[in-house]
């Protein structure tokens, strides 16, 4: 069954170099297999992470202490003050850290990368409906994601990620640097909407036969979701920073008071997308979440409907309660419908928690990494999501809007939910990838260090937040100093975290051992092909015979049984037979 | 590295900073909302304790109770079961819709002012606040927080306020952690909102709580309650005198009109030039033009900063066009005498002014 050991070069690793150095520079820049296209988005979406985690680590630096800056640099004069960064340099560092990880990290992170590599082996397909749109969305990614970095190398924007009017579009020098970045946001908008169309009819045309959408495995039922929300929501975007564009470079008044336009209108628009884009950041975490929880627990996912089927109404709801994020700012009227929808759309993802929470009873529960982060997940996506309830209710949003509270509140959903799925879902597929194990241990050692240090940081900012301490501020307090000291020391451990991760990857890509087909017990179709998967994925064409969480009953493909011991045939007619194979 | 390091180290060593008696927070009470708007915070809190704690301790009990042993299969149980599934999806929903309600009821009333507020206008600049007070008063009284020196507002206890604001540049918003009360200030439109502080004797900080760039973080003030009788006397402390000299005068614009968010009395830079020295001096323009500092020039500065950029700084000066006459011209006369040259041409013009005085109520006794 090796790769290596066959004659037919389609039958090779897809990692298999083509001759020389160059020769295989060029196949991978002209790749339209998805496999190349996902691992090149993975490493791009990492980089990006790992500059949003830099700029994230100087704010938390400056933070450490509550004056202000006198000048820029670090001189004689910032020792005796205590400071790091003038304001304007940490306001530029927010905007960056949040920009970055928005659009170049959490939104493409999953669906781009993980969703372009195991969306077409888990339904067992060859590749993406449209491999060769699937290249160009990766070029105009690349190609947004320049001009956000020359944004960043002319100096950098200062306008917050939410690049709210009228500030955004007043004071010269930042003019064309605003510039930039949005096009770089608008440009991004359209790769984003060119895979998700990819996906979508991937999703409907490309199933293995045998596989019913039901059959499907909850991972794609979360993609979907999220494609058909990135080609509905994202032109949104797309109008909003051109509009916004426009307005600066023409001086059309549009959003402008002084030029006769409306500030809340561009709010109103900005949201419009960006609320949608929340549940493009979470629900493919949410996706990988159901994978890690039935794999590693070997059980059917409970209520696998209720799950599918919340995934369509989070995406459904989430178009109609952009209006949460202006309660201090829109009429009352609008808030309190705004306010109803919101608590509207707790209930999915409640439904999600409790399922899984659900699907661990009577589980054989495996405490490996993946787990421990989809464990992890469970934990600070129960938090992100309950804190949510206190920004949903009107007088207490008023309290905590545009506090710490809110700060932590997304961290903990976007963070604790997507980033900690994200390194679930990497550990959980990693040797699918790259056919190579890692150090268990010692990503073990790397879970934890994310985990306690992620909590520190931000637990810390519920309680400021509550008290009363705004955000995006540079200076602040003397009241509030234990709390900021407390996050920056988490950032620390967080940090720490991230770069055990980081040595854990790279040696496992030098001197790991060689993975096998299926590590983990896994029954959906990814796990049936080599790892790393061949150039055409499938040996021969997948039929698909039993669910993708039927462990109750089918031995997982390439394992030994006695790993993987099935429990005895029912006996009682009291139990509920789990889906069988046919 | 060192430098980064010694900082990390020294950074007890910080700016001066007078806090509000009590801090600010939660534990303080310091409007008549807080009852009500604790009352439900603290249910979501407790509610959201209970899913928790009930989802983690299950959680924890099935990751215990059925961790993976060699060889031993899962146990086979239901994969759904629509009655369990209804429940969690119900109660839930019927639980946050009470709660909505609830949230609404309290909302409304957070936002219907009393028909006898009192009203004080609030404007909101890059990057300071004032208040003007229904006789014309402003408060002359800063307090230095979060290093910066903010403005000291009075409230009277026991009477609604209400707050009618609007913004000249950017959006703002009024935060008052205390009272939790918050709401975006816009330019070009008013917004309202109101209040009733509970306590007389009692401080509480103001945030700028919507990012409006450099001074966001030090756009702050302080409120202090007073008494109904102490505080009408303050609105007749802080009505500005007519007698006031244009420098004195001068010197409390300084700090209500918001120069000293970014202008320092001495010779440091802040977001804009320090004052001291200005007048007189040769000041260089972004264009490479230069001219020297006199009336005119720091007329046109004032009234149309956007016009010229000096070196070294950004533009950023919102204008002050429309400023009453009297005020630019005591803006003018403080910022002269914080130079040597400044300060001789006022002494003399002084002298002068005195001199006419002195004159004239000798002329007076001679009438009379």
């Amino acid at each position: 069954m090796s790769a290596s050991t066959h004659d037919d070069h389609h039958d090779v690793s897809y990692l298999h170099p083509k001759g020389g150095f160059f020769a295989t520079v060029w196949d991978w820049m002209t790749t339209i297999d998805h496999k190349k296209i996902g691992v090149m988005y993975l490493f791009a979406t990492l980089f990006a992470f790992f500059l949003g985690g830099v700029f994230a680590l100087l704010v938390r630096m400056e933070l450490f202490s509550p004056t202000k800056t006198i000048i820029d640099a670090v001189t004689e004069e910032t020792v005796v003050t205590g400071q790091i960064f003038s304001p304007d340099t940490y306001n530029r560092l927010f905007t960056l850290h949040g920009a970055i990880m928005v659009f170049l990290f959490i939104i493409p992170a999953i669906p781009a990368a993980m969703g372009n590599f195991f969306l077409p082996l888990m339904l067992g397909a060859k590749d993406v409906a449209f491999p060769r749109l699937n290249l160009m969305s990766w070029y105009i990614y690349v190609t947004g994601a320049a001009f956000s970095l020359i944004s960043i190398l002319l100096g950098g924007v200062d306008t917050g990620w939410t690049f709210y009017t009228p500030y955004s579009i007043q004071g010269d020098e930042e003019h064309w640097r605003v510039v930039f970045m949005t096009t770089g946001v608008f440009i991004l908008g359209f790769s984003s909407i060119l895979t998700g169309m990819n996906f979508i009819v991937t999703v409907h045309k490309l199933r293995a036969p045998g596989m019913g959408w039901f059959d499907m495995p909850l991972f794609i039922w979360a993609i979907y979701a999220t494609s058909i929300i990135q080609v509905l929501a994202t032109p949104v975007l797309g109008v909003t920073v051109l509009l916004l564009t426009v307005e600066r470079l023409f001086k059309v008044g549009i959003f402008d008071p002084a030029l006769g336009g409306d500030p809340v209108l561009y709010q109103h628009f900005f949201w419009f997308y960006s609320h949608p884009a929340v549940y493009i950041m979470i629900l493919p975490g949410m996706g990988i979440m159901s994978e890690l929880i039935g794999v590693h627990a070997r059980k059917k996912i409970f209520g696998y409907r209720a799950v599918a089927f919340s995934s369509l109404g989070i995406a459904a709801i989430s178009f109609i309660v952009w209006g949460h994020h202006m309660f201090t700012a829109q009429g009352e009227l609008a808030s309190a419908i705004f306010s109803f929808l919101t608590f509207l759309v707790a209930i999915p993802s409640a439904i999600k928690v409790f399922n899984w929470v659900a699907t661990l009873y009577k589980g054989s529960i495996a405490l490996n990494t993946p787990m421990c982060y989809a464990l992890g997940f469970l934990f600070t996506f129960s938090i992100g999501g309950l804190t949510g309830i206190f920004l949903g209710s009107l007088p207490t949003d008023l309290h905590l809007h545009d506090t710490y509270f809110i700060v932590a509140h997304f961290h903990y959903v976007m963070m604790g939910g997507t980033a900690i799925a994200f390194m679930g879902g990497l550990h959980h597929w990693w040797p699918k990838m790259f056919g190579k194990m890692y150090s268990e241990r010692w990503a073990l050692v790397g879970f934890a260090l994310v985990f306690i240090g992620f909590n520190v940081t931000f637990f810390s900012q519920f309680l400021m937040g509550a008290d009363g301490m705004p955000r995006r501020y540079a200076t602040y307090v003397d009241e509030f100093m234990p709390f900021h000291r407390a996050s920056t020391i988490g950032s620390w451990i967080l940090a720490l975290g991230f770069f055990v991760h980081l040595f854990v990857f790279v040696h496992s890509l030098i001197a790991g051992r060689k993975a096998p087909p299926n590590p983990w017990g896994g029954l959906t179709l990814e796990w049936t092909t080599d790892s790393p998967p061949i150039e055409h994925n499938f040996h021969h064409e997948p039929l698909v015979q039993h669910g993708p969480y039927d462990f109750d009953d089918v031995v997982p493909p390439h394992c030994d049984p006695a790993d993987y011991p099935l429990p005895e045939p029912i006996e009682s007619d009291s139990l509920k037979p789990g889906r069988t194979m046919h | 590295m060192i430098s980064l390091l010694n900082n990390l180290c020294g950074l007890l060593a910080s700016a001066p900073h007078v806090p509000v008696e009590g801090g600010v927070g939660l534990h303080r009470k310091g409007s008549t909302f807080v009852t009500q708007h604790d009352m439900l915070f603290w249910f979501i809190f407790w509610l959201s304790v209970f899913f928790f704690v009930l989802l983690m301790g299950l959680s924890a009990y099935f990751i215990f109770k059925y961790r993976r042993r060699p060889g031993v299969p899962a146990q086979r149980s239901a994969s759904h079961n629509t009655p369990l599934e209804l429940t969690w999806s119900v109660v839930p929903l019927v639980i946050l819709l009470g709660l909505f309600f609830w949230a609404f009821h309290v909302y409304m009333d957070m936002h219907m002012a009393p028909g006898d507020a009192e009203e004080i206008n609030v404007t909101a600049q890059k990057w300071a606040w004032s208040w003007v007070y229904d006789n014309g008063a402003e408060a002359q009284e800063t307090r230095r927080i979060a290093d910066q020196d903010v403005p000291v507002f009075a409230v009277p206890a026991d009477k609604p306020v209400r707050l009618i604001m609007h913004s000249t540049d950017v959006i703002h918003s009024l935060y008052v952690p205390d009272f939790r009360v918050k709401l975006d200030v816009f330019p070009m439109r008013y917004t309202t909102m109101w209040f009733e502080a509970s306590k007389a004797g009692e401080e509480h900080y103001l945030f700028c709580a919507e990012y409006c760039g450099s001074g966001h973080s030090q756009m702050g003030a302080v409120i202090k309650v007073l008494e109904m009788n102490d505080y009408l006397q303050w609105k007749q402390d802080n009505t500005l005198d007519d007698a006031l000299s244009p420098v004195e005068l001068g010197g409390i614009l300084y700090r209500t009109r918001g120069c000293n968010a970014c202008h320092a009395t001495d010779d440091r830079s802040g977001e804009g030039p320090g004052w001291a020295g200005i007048y007189g001096s040769e000041r260089r323009f972004t264009d490479g033009s230069t001219t020297t500092a006199d009336e005119n020039y720091l007329r046109s500065q004032i009234l149309d900063p956007s016009g010229r950029t000096l070196e070294g700084y950004r533009n950023v000066m919102p204008s002050y066009q429309g400023m009453p006459e009297r005020e630019l011209n005591a803006l003018i006369a403080f910022i002269k005498s914080l130079s040597a040259k400044g300060r001789e041409e006022l002494d003399a013009v002084e002298e002068e002014i005195e001199a006419a005085l002195e004159e004239a109520e000798e002329d007076e006794n001679s009438q009379d």
